[in-house]
Order: C-alpha cells, then structure tokens, then sequence
C-alpha cells in the first residue's frame, strides 16, 4: 500500500484495523460457543444468543467467491462499472467488496480471490490523512 | 376470538404526484375504502398508516384532518418494504383482540427520485469501494446465487418483467401498461448484472387502503363482498451465516410463508392466486419457491412453463408487480392486499383470475421483514 510513512492510515471501514506499523488487517469477531463468525462487535451471539460476546480474530485473506453483479449503473459521482463480490473467507467470515483486475465475463462463483488493502482510492480526510480500504483479486495459485 | 373480515379496498392510480401530498393521496385511497365498504370514518375505531419514509410524521392523525378528525387512536408504523403489511397485521390483531369493530389500514407514500438507498457514512463513500449496496446490486447478487445454484438464465429472470408488463396492460390503476417483448427487456439499460432496467421495480407515488371488520360487524354489513384473513403473518430474519453483509431475501420469507401456511391451515397448493414481492426480477424466482409455489431449484422451469401467467396453473403479480403496477414503498403492501381482495370478489375486470377462492399476499422490507397474508372469500 501506499501511504505517507508520517501518517498513520484510517480505517476506510469499520472491519478494518491497522497495527503500530501502519499494516492494516480485517477483524471479525467469532462466538466461543457456536462458532458463528461477524463483521461486527456484538452484546450476544446473534446465531446463538450466547451472553459470552463474540471475540475477536484476525482474518485470512484468502476465500472464494459467493456471488456478485458488474454494476453499471450506481448513485451520482460513483465510477462505474465494477464488479460488486460478496467472498467467504476461508476462516468462516463473509465480506463485501469489490473484485478488481478480472474480466467481468470471467467471474464465476468458487473462484478463489484474495484479499488486497489500498489508500481507499485516494481518498483524504480534512487534515489530509489517507484512508486505507480493502478490495479482492483473482487468486493465480487455484 | 373474531374472524377478521376486509369489507372494504381500493387504491388510486399508481404514478407520480408532484401536485399532491402524500396524506392527501393517503385519504384518498382511505375514502375510496370507506366508499367501499358502505362506512364512514365515524364507524371506524382506529388507523394503521404505513409509509416507509413519513410514518413519523403521524401520517394517520394527517389522514384524519383530510378526511374527518374522530379522535380516534393513529398507529404508525413503518418497516421498510413490509410498511404495509405491517399496518395490516396490526389491525388484524386489533379487530382480534376484540377491542375494535371496524378499523382502517392505509398505506401512503411518495418516494425519492432516483435510486433508492445510499446512506450517508463517515468517510470515502463505501459504493464502489467496497461493493455495492444498490438495491439493484442487492437483488442481482441474491439472483446469482440462484443462478449459480441451478443455471438460472438471464432469460428466465427477464420473463418475469415480460409476463409482469403484460398483466399490467390490463390493469387500469398500474403505473406503466406496456407490452415489453423479451428483446426488449434483455436489450434495456443494464444496470446491475443481469438486472436491466426492466427488470427493476417502478419508482412511483401511491396509497391504498383496507377497511377490516370483526366477524359481527360483518354480517351487519352483509357478507356479499366480505373477504376472510386466513392468515396474517409478520417475520424479522433470523440468523445467516452470510447476513449482514449479504442481505437475505430468502429464509425471512420461507418463515413467514410457513407460519402463514400453518395458521391458515393451507399449503401453497390451495392457492389461486399470489401477489408477491418482484422489486427485481430476480426476486420473483427466488419467491416461487421461498413461498413453495415450485420446488427447489424448479422456479427457473416455472417462469418457463408459463404457470405463473393470468390463465396458468398459479397467476403471480397478475396486477403487473412491483415492476410495472410501480413500488410507492409503504403502500405496497396494502395494495398486494387490494389486488387479492378484488379477485376473491371476481372484480378484477380484464385480469380477473378465473373462479379464484383463496390467494396469497407477501412482501419483503430490507433490513429485514417479511409479511405473508393469505385470503379466502367469506
């Protein structure tokens, strides 16, 4: 990724966590009683209704593709078209992004991606710090 | 406890309103009913009003100062897609409860321009980023699961905005009544794989409106016309392992439907007709069979077979759908409801389904809910 080495990054998204070295990584949160993984930190399981909060983990960065769209038409001032992806990763966490670097015509559900961090297509806060995001690639090695 | 009865059920012209408000054209529809069912606002002892965008304007007290301020208790609810079914259910368990006579349930709305959704967040906008969270993208994504499943095509997704514009040619109060062959389905704009933009529903303003009745209070008004709630099913989505993320159009569904199916002790094979939830044409397949009209993976073949057609073995959104009746949000589901009621009544004009005895009504909220009402000539 590309980023200021005096800046520390912010989270384009609220799944995303960066390290003391600027590393960013993807968090979820995984019941110790059922085993159900979320994107989000929640009081109770919500699978199980377990009181014991899921705890966190770190994400792979790894999985396969569940479904998608190429989307052509989106709200004013979005680039398009892009390829929406909806990917399991192999730890049992699901996300949400988009799917770069394929032909759109190639897509297939159970392709394998992987998961890739950038500065969040540029994008600035007020002070000029840049916000680092998340996208997936095709994975060559499958 | 009461049967529940609707007496009464009408609805204006789906289509844009730019003169007019939304509780104006809310009292409209509200008179229409009454008219309707023989009664005045004075017999009625409570308003359910849904709008999916002004619920929290007290939409039933600005119904009331249009059409007769009685003082009577306003509930207004609002449940995304399910708005309407969701007033309907609560009048069903008011009239139940035995608290209320005769209550009116009207569902109003005049929606944003433009493609719906898109909420604000801190930081670079999330669409396109990361995704898409466009109902069209929604929809396509939960299309392409089904596709991946069984080999749905982009062809049989596209029939049912075929068969759904066709319906609406006889439908006097459908926003677009147009023939739109398959080649020009296929051939509209794309906008989000394989949803083009005939596939998508019509943004539009409407309202309609029920009035519902205890079973007495129905025999006083003569059961002639009176049409029975077998049925009055609510659901929020139970857990999935993919939900958030990927919003799950399908296992919200499959609850109501069986709960539905249980409390009116009938099974989708007593169906005549079905009014479901085509916000996208892919959603309609996905509905076949979240509602048991086909079996797993069959709703493909369905669409193909020509069943769901007015004159097949189970007409489907025979008023022309969401997709070309039009998608004025919290007043949908008050009006899947009206089209149902008109033809248990057998007055449902060019469109009528042939000798139909029970139907089924189901809509579907983001976020999510599900309503699942099932009807019967009394």
């Amino acid at each position: 990724m590309t980023t200021d080495s005096l800046v520390m990054p912010k989270p384009a998204t609220g799944v995303i966590r960066i390290g003391a070295d600027g590393r960013p990584w993807i968090e979820g949160f995984r019941c110790g009683d059922c085993g159900a993984a979320f994107t989000e930190q929640t009081m109770a399981c919500r699978r199980c209704a377990s009181r014991n909060a899921p705890e966190a983990f770190r994400a792979v960065d790894t999985g396969k593709l569940y479904s998608w769209s190429v989307v052509h038409r989106s709200y004013p001032g979005v680039a398009v078209p892009f390829v929406s992806a909806i990917v399991d990763l192999e730890d049992g966490l699901t996300l949400k992004g988009t799917l770069r670097g394929v032909d759109a015509d190639a897509v297939r559900q159970g392709m394998p991606v992987a998961l890739v961090f950038d500065d969040a297509g540029g994008a600035r806060d007020k002070d000029g710090v840049p916000y680092v995001g998340f996208h997936f690639i095709p994975r060559g090695d499958a | 406890m009461s049967d529940v009865y609707i007496v009464g059920a009408d609805m204006i012209a789906f289509g844009r309103y730019p003169d007019r408000t939304y509780y104006q054209l809310g009292a409209e529809a509200s008179l229409k009913a009454l008219d309707d069912a023989g009664l005045s606002i004075k017999d009625i002892g409570a308003v359910y009003a849904s709008s999916c965008f002004n619920a929290q304007s007290m939409l039933g007290q600005k119904v009331l100062k249009e059409i007769g301020q009685t003082g009577v208790p306003c509930i207004n609810v609002s449940n995304a897609c399910a708005s309407g079914a969701t007033a309907v259910r609560e009048a069903f368990i008011g009239i139940k409860s035995g608290i209320y006579d005769a209550v009116l349930v009207v569902g109003s709305e005049k929606n944003p321009r433009g493609m719906l959704g898109g909420a604000p967040h801190d930081g670079p906008p999330p669409e396109g980023l990361f995704g898409s969270e466009s109902m069209p993208a929604v929809f396509a994504e939960a299309g392409m699961v089904h596709a991946a499943a069984y080999g749905t095509t982009i062809e049989q997704f596209a029939k049912v905005a075929v068969k759904n514009h066709q319906h609406a040619t006889m439908n006097p109060k459908a926003a677009y009544r147009k023939e739109t062959p398959l080649d020009e389905v296929l051939a509209s704009e794309m906008i989000a794989w394989p949803l083009t933009k005939l596939m998508c529903s019509a943004n539009v303003d409407g309202a309609a409106a029920l009035v519902l009745v205890s079973e007495k209070k129905a025999r006083e008004l003569g059961m002639s016309r009176a049409v029975r709630i077998r049925a009055s099913m609510l659901t929020s989505d139970p857990y999935e392992p993919r939900n958030p993320v990927m919003f799950d159009a399908n296992s919200v569904t499959r609850l109501a439907a069986a709960k539905a199916y249980e409390m009116a002790g009938l099974g989708p094979q007593d169906l005549d007709v079905v009014e479901l939830h085509d916000c996208f044409a892919t959603a309609e397949i996905l509905h076949y069979e979240n509602l048991g009209l086909c079996g797993e993976g069959e709703a493909g073949r369905l669409i193909d077979s020509g069943d769901t057609a007015l004159g097949g073995r189970i007409p489907v959104n025979v008023s022309g759908g969401l997709l070309s009746k039009g998608h004025p949000i919290g007043a949908t589901g008050v009006a899947n409801i009206v089209e149902i009621v008109e033809h248990l009544r057998g007055e449902a004009g060019a469109r009528q389904v042939s000798g139909a005895k029970i139907g089924l009504s189901h809509v579907l909220g983001f976020g999510a809910a599900a309503g699942v009402h099932i009807l019967e000539k009394a």
